[in-house]
């Protein structure tokens, strides 16, 4: 067998979509490291700055919270540039993200260079285009033939052109990686930490698992089908599915299938419930004051404060739901798109290394944790919290003759010392955690090559190599 | 002789089962991502209607929305991304769109920024071109690799009518496959009750066919030249499938990470700076009419005309300095975007990109266009905020016309997009001039 695998191994290895995959590899992963490396310091500056800022002026009004610069962005990305930076943390738990995509909306979106990228695209592409002839190309040109008339069985025939593959694939992810990472090591050496370091070697375990699925894939259309030319078509045909369409298409799917509110439904909700909420309560409160039932400011300012309260409450509930409803819908594409191995591939490095929607959601966790912490902090000090939303309300009032200002209230500035202002830490989550988080996504590629390579067998052995 | 080549070329394209997969593959695509499209159409085309109804805004929130494009079905573009809605008011105006849920708060695109759409202009340039390479990576090579070429030159054929021959029965197949797909998205578009097409939409969408039809030409010619210069068939299609990558997914995206890197954009610090000093030589003023205003507020009456009219102005005026300068961002955010398109001009994805976009009315141009639009409604909407304070009465009477923008005509279209349309034709002229130049010389033995 290792004499097979050996052969192979040097057939590919002499052959032009090798050498063009190693060009195309070294040029991308340099690529992938100079850029990661410029952002990322640019990313740690912006951080460094806003939170000294913070440290020096803490507020109980409202503070910010910001999301420390992702330390393996260059390995995955996950998405992180439609994030928003931070979050806003006002009293009452109320979170307001920060602006978020990227500065310059009118770019075309164009997908991020890192390693995730460059494998699931240019990798799964190219151990099609190794492996989309390893059988029907051998039996067009009749040597399938002459190799199975020896002693060597079909299962490790096959079983050595699979590795021959892997490991052809394995020479420029790994000189890739390599280079990505001297860069990485010489100009941001604080990110190779051991953690980080078990992180990417996971995420190149991974990308074996991923990498393998196409092979078995390559072999099984290889085997059931006899020209070549016709096995890449129909592998280049799947790729498309896999790697473009189905993720692609989830997103609009999403919005058909999912149940959640839309945008337009949510936000048309706003304006009634300003109207109940605030100022059909201001309008009762006028109606007592002329009647005589409320005589002094500070009773009427006392039934507004509340009406005001309850009102930014509801509002603030209001635009909760409508950001749980995005995410839900959300939540909904990224299942749908799980169908493609591409897009568990994704998710399960984005768990990984900890970007993408889990990094987000455990910087919400965090968020929320501090939030009561914070509160507190406002209890201790001034006594009284203030919830606000996107809209404040004020108006005036006539009290005996005299008009009155009504305005919603608004968070007091503790002015005595805040030297005990709590701070906000993001938790990092263990190796072992993350993994725990990929674990289903990893799963369904296991599942995708278990599958794939018992159809690669079955179809190999049942094969007719004359 | 070379109608006969042309049918023979045309059986075999035709015959081949990697003709047949790859057409059956483009009619399920494009069936369907049409259909899901117009779904979506018709859904943004409801909230858009209904939020013009129902989301009216009043004296002092000017609410405008952007209608979403017909064309958006074959062409998405940036038409679902840019967000439908905007708020305005005399104390400023934003220079982009937001998602109904307004400024910062939409987060349509933040949750599902991931994932794109799949659209006629896709499947055209993606999957057709892909088609295309299969098609005829071994119009040439193939015939030199079985000896089946210097069998038919050993007729007596000129060398150039069997190449034109070639590439013409290629060519209809070409054009045929795309016309078919085109029909299919058409005729859907044509049935749907959600979709109702004008004039100047037809011309587009033949447009569009034309630039979809002369992108294909442009690979099919690539193709054509590789098959003529290398002699193995498997060869020529691994470096046809290495350029469509480079060309298709690698280049394009080196141009917007070079335009970002070469063409710095200032921070939002010193926009606020420029923001502060632009306004500078009224802030003494503005500080003393915004102080007699609230101090006439506080003491319980109303402030005079003069007062009130002159806090307003100055207020205007610091709106008006601080979109001057966000529409300086603005224009500097589009130099950078042309700037990717130019690093990109070589590639034929980018250039039909382009044209489909303006063709399809989703592009950035047309969202310039909207937003010229609402800068001009804006400046009605301060005329009648003035007369708050000039004219009590005659603000009461006065209603801001509706918001309208003015289209752009198709001929316009076809103009502005010509250098790209002749980009791609160049694109093929050269590749055909180079296969035709090879075969000419090309030893067939």
């Amino acid at each position: 067998m290792i004499t097979v695998i050996k052969r192979e191994l040097l057939d590919h290895l002499q052959s032009i979509q090798f050498i063009v995959l190693l060009c195309i590899c070294i040029v991308l992963f340099l690529a992938n490291g100079m850029i990661s490396v410029k952002r990322y310091n640019q990313q740690v500056s912006f951080y460094n700055e806003q939170v000294s800022s913070i440290r020096q002026h803490p507020s109980t009004i409202m503070t910010m919270l910001y999301r420390e610069p992702n330390q393996l962005s260059f390995v995955v990305e996950g998405g992180d540039k439609y994030r928003p930076y931070g979050y806003t943390l006002k009293q009452k738990g109320v979170l307001d993200a920060m602006p978020s995509g990227p500065r310059n909306f009118k770019l075309p979106e164009i997908p991020e260079l890192d390693w995730s990228f460059i494998i699931k695209v240019i990798f799964s592409l190219y151990v099609i285009l190794l492996g989309y002839n390893a059988i029907s190309g051998e039996k067009e040109q009749g040597t399938l033939r002459q190799i199975l008339s020896n002693s060597m069985g079909r299962i490790k025939v096959l079983v050595a052109k699979y590795i021959a593959i892997l490991l052809t694939a394995l020479v420029p992810l790994v000189t890739g990686v390599v280079i990505s990472l001297i860069i990485v090591g010489i100009f941001v050496p604080q990110v190779l930490t051991l953690i980080n370091v078990s992180r990417v070697l996971l995420m190149l375990l991974l990308t074996l698992i991923y990498l393998s699925l196409f092979a078995f894939l390559s072999l099984l259309f290889s085997s059931l089908i006899l020209r070549s030319s016709l096995v890449l078509l129909i592998l280049l045909a799947v790729w498309v599915l896999f790697a473009v369409i189905i993720p692609n298409t989830s997103g609009i799917l999403s919005q058909s299938f999912s149940r959640v509110p839309s945008e337009y439904q949510t936000a048309k909700m706003i304006g009634p419930m300003i109207q109940q909420q605030v100022w059909a309560r201001i309008k009762k409160i006028s109606e007592r004051v002329d009647k005589g039932e409320l005589k002094t400011e500070e009773e009427v300012k006392k039934e507004s404060d509340r009406a005001f309260n309850e009102g930014q409450d509801e509002l603030i509930k209001h635009y909760k739901s409508y950001e749980d409803a995005m995410k839900q819908r959300a939540i909904m594409a990224e299942n749908l798109s799980r169908l493609s191995p591409t897009a568990l591939f994704q998710y399960a490095s984005e768990n990984i290394t900890q970007t993408g929607t889990k990094r987000e959601e455990n910087f919400l966790n965090d968020a929320r944790n501090y939030a009561h912490i914070y509160d507190n902090y406002i209890l201790e000090k001034l006594g009284k919290l203030v919830g606000t939303s996107m809209w404040s309300f004020s108006t005036d009032m006539m009290i005996g003759g005299k008009s009155v200002y009504i305005g919603s209230p608004w968070p007091q500035e503790y002015q005595g010392d805040k030297s005990d202002f709590p701070q906000f830490v993001e938790s990092q989550p263990s190796v072992a955690r993350s993994l725990r988080d990929a674990l289903f996504d990893i799963a369904g590629l296991i599942v995708w090559n278990l599958v794939l390579a018992t159809l690669a067998f079955s179809a190999f052995l049942r094969a007719d190599v004359r | 002789m070379i109608w006969t080549i042309v049918k023979r070329e045309m059986l075999d394209y035709m015959k081949s089962a990697k003709f047949l997969i790859g057409l059956g593959i483009t009619v399920i695509l494009i069936t369907l991502s049409t259909i899901i499209n117009i779904n979506d159409f018709k859904q943004r085309q409801q909230d858009y209607l209904n939020a013009q109804q129902e989301m009216k805004g009043d004296r002092f929130y000017v609410q405008v929305y952007r209608a979403p494009q017909v064309l958006s079905t074959l062409v998405q573009g940036k038409d679902r991304k840019l967000g439908n809605s905007l708020q305005m008011t005399y104390l400023g105006l934003p220079i982009r769109t937001s998602g109904f849920m307004g400024q910062y708060v939409s987060e349509h695109h933040r949750y599902l920024a991931g994932f794109e759409a799949v659209d006629f202009a896709f499947v055209v340039r993606v999957v057709l071109s892909l088609m295309i390479i299969f098609l005829a990576y071994n119009a040439i090579s193939e015939e030199k690799f079985h000896g089946t070429l210097r069998l038919a030159l050993a007729n007596r054929l000129p060398r150039d009518q069997l190449l034109l021959g070639k590439f013409t029965g290629g060519l209809i197949v070409v054009v045929g496959s795309l016309l078919v797909s085109a029909i299919i998205a058409f005729l859907i578009m044509l049935l749907h009750p959600a979709i109702s097409l004008k004039g100047s939409d037809w011309i587009r969408l033949l447009l569009m066919l034309g630039a979809s039809a002369i992108y294909l030409v442009t690979f099919y010619t690539l193709s054509l030249f590789i098959s003529v210069v290398i002699n193995r068939p498997s060869i020529a299609l691994m470096i046809l499938l290495q350029l469509w990558i480079f060309l298709v997914i690698i280049y394009p995206n080196m141009g917007v990470i070079l335009s970002e890197k070469f063409y710095g954009l200032p921070s939002e610090k010193e926009l606020a700076q420029r923001k502060d000093a632009a306004f500078q030589p009224y802030e003494e003023e503005y500080k003393k009419a915004n102080e007699a205003f609230s101090g006439a507020i506080r003491s319980g009456g109303r402030p005079s005309t003069e007062v009130g009219l002159r806090n307003m102005e100055l207020t205007i005026k610091r709106a008006e300095l601080s979109y001057q300068v966000d529409k300086e961002f603005s224009n500097r955010l589009s130099h950078q975007m042309k700037l990717a398109q130019a690093i990109s001009i070589l590639s034929p994805a980018v250039v039909y990109d382009q044209v489909m976009d303006r063709l399809g009315r989703t592009g950035m141009d047309e969202f310039e266009r909207f937003m010229d639009g609402v800068y001009r409604h804006w400046q009605k909407h301060i005329e009648r905020s003035k007369l708050l304070y000039k004219d009590r009465a005659a603000y009461v009477k006065a209603q801001l016309p509706d918001f309208t923008y003015p289209s752009e005509t198709s001929s316009r279209c076809f103009v502005v997009t010509l250098p790209q349309w002749l980009i791609l034709v160049l694109f093929s002229l050269i590749f055909f001039t180079l296969a035709y130049t090879a075969f000419l010389r090309k030893d067939v033995r």
